[in-house]
């Protein structure tokens, strides 16, 4: 192999993550494997956000050599599915460990054919490498279940190959001859042969870049729901190859605010063009939009019949509709804050309240009739504006047990259940 | 003391199957005979946009004028009037049947009404002739009780007698018994061994059931009866509303209170909010423009009596939700019923004067369009509670069936989708957006329309390809 490639495997690690699950109404540890590879001389791993989480309690790389060595998280972007951690450099420092760093390539220039190898840990079979050739440089696919619960895949296309990506190859580069990361293996289609797909280079660059400056990539959000535009030029009487087509508007979002709504067509962002007559040119546009500053005003140009006009919209800052979760174990209750997206799309009032994500057989909220999805909206007739609120009530009823009131929501169906020691 | 004991014993040696000795088993045919003549199997079609799927209920006679009351579940709660046909009356035995008019159902006690031809009525025995001299007299427990059930069309509904005894009355709320076995078909009569009437079987409750395979090591499975049942509604709760005859077929006038969404509570809140004795229930939401807006009921206030009277503690839970309702529905629009609410730590007492319910789905105006491959409905009222928006606002047309692989289906279309615009063009009414419809599906040159559809809260372009 080339010298680029036998560099590449010096760079490629297993990674080892011990996770809490908030699941089951108490606090259970989980175990998994991944893949990584390390990207800087100065310890950056990167790999999946579906293999190291924000629930990761203890992360492991074992490096070329076989030798493990602790890693920390840095950053964290379910959107693209990427996360970043930092290998323990005193730890490699003591131990007199070395290692060598991958180099990205240029995924904007892959061509079907191609030859290309993956390289990772599928079912814990540490350092296996696959070859195959790009299948699709930009695979476009809607992700409507996301990674376990958190949105994914929007704001960018997929690399897809048909180099064999199993179960642990997540988080593990995709390379061409010379050794280039031109992808981070993501996912596979169950039951499919040698449907693999990866998040391309050009994704992965920008994001690892803002991981370890900032930890984390703030988007920006209107709420507009695009659709190919596809055949639809003629009926909105558009010259082709112009236009995004807004299938929805998110209720209560800036751009129904601004009066958008579905049937639109954008015809420009901020005095630039837009093209979304297929769906590989929507995830690009969507990327736009949410790399505009938070809190800044878009100028949309957009065609309604026969009126063109534009319509300024304030854009806010883009969330996951996934809430902080947290376990009450006295009460046998795991739960899951309301997020702004979370009450967009269940039409509540506001974000007050926790949903509930387990229940565990015979504790207190089970025994009360409290179901997996009730949204408890009140504890002891106070409304629940932030987790505290209910972690400050389960620390009384641990300290001293009594019959506690709550208010749940279950299809805007109020009901009343007493938690009772 | 002793004697009895014995005897009791004696009795029980002989079995539960064996008759009691007070009845000679030569009254029996003779009871059978009489009371199998006020039993009848109905059957109905229902006509949908591309099939007619017919069904069969049993019912029982309830007067001279050959009118027959069926059970709720008789017939789909979510059929239009319209699509309900070709009723027919067949008597036990009976190969051939004879003519009905389905007269409606009644919210209170939820039977639907059927009335045989005149040239059968002569055949029909009412079941008010078998009514109990002492009409609030109960079975007793472990008493004899006896009922009909009816084969299926193809044998001719061919009656058969079906015994049991009481095992327990509860409240649900109404007074129901409960046998040891399966006694009646539902909707049919369950007598006493004099042949007095005792009760009208109600839909079977399921039963559960392990279920073993050579993969699965027992399985729990609720299997329910749907031609006999243990179940039924004892003769004191059905005799006085046996003159509950709908006027129009659509069930009209209907009481209307609009507080959505009760929610019982358990003993544990009732202690909480120190109720002793009494049950309450939760207004999830009170309804837009509704009688109960009108009274001044907000959104969680706790019903804890109607006129004066407390909420019963009833077992399960949930019955007092039946409860309520029922007290509604007794009711007719324009009368007045007083409801004490728990709001906060305060006691409120409010006037309501109930409404009539707004037009119902199964009410809504349907249209089919059949080379498009769409039947839309008006949006009706429940539509916006549904979709929680605001109802004198709201209107057009919303998707009741999509015909598989046709243009609609292509497009994307499904049930329940709400039209908002045809071709660019909003659509403020039914009739417009029928007009509209109507246009495109005439018109075979185009080539294809667009609609823009509201779901779940999202909206959605959908391209109708038409050739």
């Amino acid at each position: 192999m080339s010298k680029g490639f036998n560099r590449l495997m010096d760079a490629v690690v297993r990674i080892d993550v011990r996770e809490i699950a908030f699941e089951a109404g108490a606090r259970r540890y989980t175990a998994s494997i991944g893949s990584g590879v390390i990207m800087s001389a100065d310890g950056i791993v990167l790999t999946n956000a579906h293999v190291a989480s924000r629930r990761a309690i203890e992360l492991n790389v074992t490096l070329a050599n076989l030798e493990r060595v602790s890693a920390k998280l840095v950053g964290w972007d379910h959107w693209t599915d990427l996360a970043v951690l930092r290998i323990d450099m005193d730890e490699v420092a003591r131990r007199g460990f070395k290692f060598s760093h991958a180099e990205f390539g240029d995924s904007t220039k892959l061509f079907a054919g191609q030859q290309v190898y993956a390289v990772g840990t599928p079912h814990g079979l540490t350092r296996t490498v696959t070859r195959g050739i790009v299948s699709n440089p930009n695979r476009y696919f809607e992700d409507t279940r996301g990674i376990g619960g958190y949105e994914t895949g929007t704001f960018n296309t997929w690399l897809q190959t048909d180099a064999a990506i199993n179960p642990g190859n997540s988080g593990g580069p995709l390379v061409t001859d010379d050794g280039k990361v031109i992808g981070i293996s993501s996912r596979g289609y169950l039951g499919a042969n040698n449907l693999g797909f990866a998040i391309p280079s050009a994704t992965a660059r920008a994001v690892l870049e803002r991981l370890v400056r900032d930890g984390g990539v703030e988007r920006s959000y209107v709420g507009i729901v695009p659709g190919a535009l596809q055949d639809l030029e003629n009926f909105y009487a558009l010259e082709s190859n112009r236009g995004l087509l807004i299938n929805s508007v998110d209720p209560g979002s800036p751009a129904a605010k601004a009066g958008l709504r579905g049937g639109d067509i954008v015809l420009a962002i901020d005095g630039a063009k837009v093209d979304g007559r297929f769906p590989e040119q929507l995830p690009p546009i969507q990327n736009l939009i949410a790399g505009k500053p938070v809190g800044v005003r878009l100028s949309l140009t957009v065609k309604r019949a026969a009126e063109t006009r534009d319509y300024a919209v304030m854009t806010e800052k883009l969330e996951s509709r996934v809430g902080e979760e947290w376990a009450f174990e006295k009460w046998g209750l795991s739960v899951r804050k309301v997020s702004r997206a979370f009450a967009r799309e269940n039409q509540l009032d506001d974000t007050s309240g926790v949903v509930v994500i387990g229940v565990q057989p015979g504790f207190p909220g089970d025994v009360a009739g409290v179901t997996r999805g009730d949204v408890i909206l009140k504890i002891n007739q106070q409304s629940i504006a932030s987790l505290e609120v209910l972690k400050t009530a389960h620390a009384a009823y641990e300290a001293k047990p009594s019959p506690t009131l709550l208010e749940t929501m279950r299809n805007r169906r109020v009901s009343l259940y007493i938690l009772k020691p | 003391m002793i004697r009895f004991s014995v005897l009791l014993r004696a009795a029980c040696h002989l079995g539960w199957f064996a008759l009691p000795l007070v009845l000679n088993a030569a009254d029996l045919p003779t009871l059978w005979a009489e009371r199998v003549k006020s039993v009848v199997a109905v059957e109905y079609v229902t006509e949908t946009e591309v099939d007619r799927r017919p069904s069969t209920a049993t019912g029982t006679v309830i007067d001279a004028n050959g009118t027959i009351i069926l059970p709720t579940g008789a017939i789909d709660p979510r059929t239009a009037m319209g699509q309900l046909k070709d009723f027919k009356i067949y008597l036990p035995g009976d190969a051939v049947g004879s003519k009905g008019e389905y007269l409606g159902q009644d919210a209170y006690t939820g039977w639907h009404f059927v009335r045989a031809d005149a040239a059968v009525r002569g055949k029909l025995t009412p079941i008010t002739a078998f009514a109990p001299k002492d009409a609030g007299r109960e079975p007793a427990l472990a008493e004899w009780v006896w009922g009909i059930g009816l084969r299926a069309k193809d044998e001719d509904f061919v009656p058969y007698i079906m015994q049991s005894h009481m095992a327990l009355i509860q409240s649900l709320p109404q007074r129901t018994g409960i046998a040891q076995q399966d006694v009646a078909a539902p909707g049919l009569p369950v007598f006493n061994q004099d042949g007095t009437f005792v009760g009208l079987a109600l839909a079977s409750f399921g039963q559960s059931f392990l279920q073993f395979s050579r993969n699965n090591r027992g399985n729990p499975v609720l299997l329910v009866n749907v031609e006999e049942s243990s179940a039924f509604t004892l003769a004191p709760e059905i005799l006085p509303n046996l003159g509950r005859i709908p006027k129009h077929v659509s069930g009209r006038p209907l009481a209307w209170l609009g507080a959505y969404g009760l929610e019982p509570m358990d003993r544990e809140v009732a202690k909480f909010l120190n109720l002793s004795a009494q049950s309450g229930a939760v207004v999830s939401e009170v309804l837009e423009g509704s009688p109960a807006e009108k009274a001044g009921l907000r959104n969680r206030d706790i019903v804890l009596s109607l006129d004066g009277k407390p909420l019963p503690q009833l077992k399960p839970d949930r019955v007092i939700v039946g409860y309520i309702e029922r007290e509604i529905e007794r009711r007719a629009p324009g009368d007045a019923v007083t409801l004490t609410v728990l709001r906060g730590t305060e006691r409120v007492e409010l006037k309501a004067v109930l409404g009539e319910e707004p037009k119902l789905i199964r009410e809504a105006e349907r249209k089919y369009f059949e080379r498009i491959g769409v039947a839309s409905r008006e949006f009706v009222y429940g539509d916006a509670i549904e979709r929680r928006v605001k109802a004198i606002e709201s209107a057009g047309a919303i998707v009741h069936y999509v015909k598989p692989s046709s243009p609609a289906a292509i497009a994307g279309l499904r049930l329940e989708d709400w039209i908002k615009e045809i071709d660019g063009t909003e659509v403020k009414t039914f009739a417009a957006a029928v007009a509209r419809l109507a246009e495109i599906e005439k018109d075979t040159v185009r080539p294809e329309f667009v609609m823009l559809v509201s779901r779940g809260g999202e909206t959605a372009v959908l391209r109708v390809k038409l050739k």
